[in-house]
């Protein structure tokens, strides 16, 4: 990664305020250079949906554990020991049945549940996602390819406030005994987000 | 203020002239990350240091003298106890008060008053179409919908990110069908459900 | 963090089982994108902020775009937003004001050419 990657003029005008910016936050001792490398290796390598995955795998697995996760997300994922963010906003995770499909998006800005699946995808973030996916979730789950049956509802969870949401997908068929390891490989963000299905069991290798 | 003269800028500053320095950001960062004290004490007291001492002590020093006074306020410090470490004496041990650390947790509160709306019960995203900032999104407004979850109480952004104070209120789940959003337009089997405070809704 | 639970699966996400780490796509595009979730992350762990008040302005500068080009994708740059929105809340917190910003980049605009290759990193 490298910031001249990205030439044009306008990035490298905001390349230069950000250091600049930053120089001035170092100088004045309000921030710490390393504090910063710490925060931001903690999200390139800990943070991610790997461990979201984690959860999802053991309440497929699991029946109480579901329950618990169901209730009081936090918690129960609290069991697992996985690294998390700094933000203890409330989490809910919201599960996917035969007749209800969810999915997660933040009108106002980028929302997303961060401290556990690590930060969006671009795509989260864009105009456009969050502006038609409220208006006509189908249609856009569609276009990224995923067919909702009709008889489906589809429930889109705005993250207006402090809330944070996470879809717990359901479980692929022909994964039946596999153990936890395996099935997290097949939870992706994006099943988790609720515009894709996991992976199916029959590409997964190992 | 004025008649200070030309800024003296240090080529190549480092980032602390001296290790005290670097401490005594560590100690803030911990006596704040941890909750001791909040940061909002830690400004007021470098607004109230004498002017004199504000002047000649530097930046770090003020942030020094800040952070020995907001402990003594917050009872962490008794008052004297840093110079009678600096002259060899140690003060009795005393207990640390009750309620310390605060934990700097969420934007979750207690309520003064019950929830006004229950699971179940229909509402209505008022017509809000304030000057500043909000929360209630523009494609909600006017629109009916049910209350399916109560989520606790928080402190309200519109407020309190400008400044003018918590108003922690209650927060809520809000199931609105897709016709009531869309109407004609709208897909079938479809609905977005939305947290929204409570300074929000009017029951409908 | 937690310490994992006692006979609390331990899953071996670095090996061949591991689940994705990244679905496919870079944490951060560029280094000062990086830098600069960094420092805001850094200012909120450190209690210099509630994160309404980042959050708030990252709103109101998405706002802005989109009132000014509508809901389209063409032109948006998330980290411009969240720059000007830590901008602002820098000033208005003290800790960087608009002037001292300004004369640091005209300061590091003069610097020559190449003189960062030593950081940067592909």
């Amino acid at each position: 990664m490298s910031d001249h990657a990205h030439d044009d003029p306008i990035t490298r005008r905001d390349a230069l305020r950000a250091e600049a910016l930053e120089s001035i936050l170092v100088e004045k001792g309000v921030v710490r250079p390393e504090v910063i490398d710490a925060i931001v290796r903690r999200y390139e390598q800990d943070i991610g949906p790997m461990n979201g995955a984690k959860a999802i795998a053991r309440a497929w697995t699991d029946p109480a554990y579901r329950q618990r996760l169901l209730a009081d997300a936090w918690r129960a994922i609290a069991e697992l020991g996985v690294p998390t963010g700094p933000e203890i906003a409330p989490l809910v995770v919201v599960e996917n049945t035969a007749a209800v499909h969810n999915v997660v998006v933040c009108t106002l800005c980028s929302c997303y549940p961060g401290s556990l699946l690590g930060l969006p995808p671009s795509w989260y973030k864009s105009p456009a996602y969050r502006a038609r996916v409220v208006r006509e979730p189908r249609t856009v789950l569609c276009e990224m390819g995923l067919e909702v049956p009709p008889e489906v509802e589809i429930r889109v969870w705005d993250s207006s406030a402090e809330v944070r949401y996470m879809v717990l997908p359901e479980r692929p068929a022909g994964s039946e005994g596999w153990p936890e390891e395996r099935l997290a490989a097949l939870v992706t963000r994006d099943a988790m987000i609720g515009v894709a299905r996991p992976e199916p069991a029959r590409l997964a290798h190992g | 203020m004025h008649g200070f003269g030309p800024v003296a800028v240090e080529p190549d500053e480092p980032v602390f002239h001296a290790p005290w320095e670097g401490r005594v950001l560590g100690v803030l960062f911990q006596a704040v990350g941890f909750g001791w004290t909040s940061i909002d004490a830690f400004r007021h007291a470098i607004e109230r240091m004498n002017p004199v001492a504000y002047l000649t002590v530097g930046y770090y020093g003020r942030w020094l003298a800040s952070l020995e006074t907001v402990l003594v306020e917050a009872g962490v410090l008794a008052p004297g106890e840093v110079d009678a470490r600096l002259e060899g004496r140690r003060l009795p041990p005393a207990p640390l008060p009750e309620g310390l650390p605060r934990p700097v947790s969420g934007y979750e509160r207690t309520a003064d008053v019950p929830p006004r709306f229950a699971p179940g019960q229909p509402v209505r995203a008022r017509n809000l179409n304030p000057a500043g900032h909000t929360r209630l999104a523009r494609y909600l407004r006017g629109k009916r919908g049910v209350i399916h979850r109560v989520h606790g109480a928080f402190v309200f952004p519109d407020t309190n990110a400008h400044g003018r104070g918590e108003h922690a209120q209650h927060l809520y789940g809000v199931r609105f069908d897709a016709g009531e959003l869309w109407g004609a337009d709208a897909e079938p089997s479809a609905a977005v459900h939305v947290d929204l405070f409570e300074d929000y809704l009017e029951p409908a | 963090m937690a310490d994992a639970p006692p006979g609390g699966a331990a899953l071996d996400w670095n090996g061949p089982s591991a689940p994705p780490r990244r679905n496919g796509e870079l944490v951060f595009e560029t280094l000062w994108e990086s830098r600069l979730f960094g420092a805001t992350m850094a200012l909120h762990e450190a209690g210099l902020f509630a994160w309404d008040e980042f959050r708030d302005r990252l709103i109101a500068e998405i706002g802005s775009f989109e009132r000014a080009h509508g809901a389209r994708d063409e032109g948006f740059r998330y980290y411009a937003c969240w720059l000007a929105a830590f901008e602002r809340l820098a000033a208005e917190k003290g800790l960087c004001s608009a002037e001292d910003l300004e004369a640091r980049v005209a300061r590091l605009r003069s610097r020559p050419p190449g003189h960062d290759h030593e950081r940067s990193t592909s």
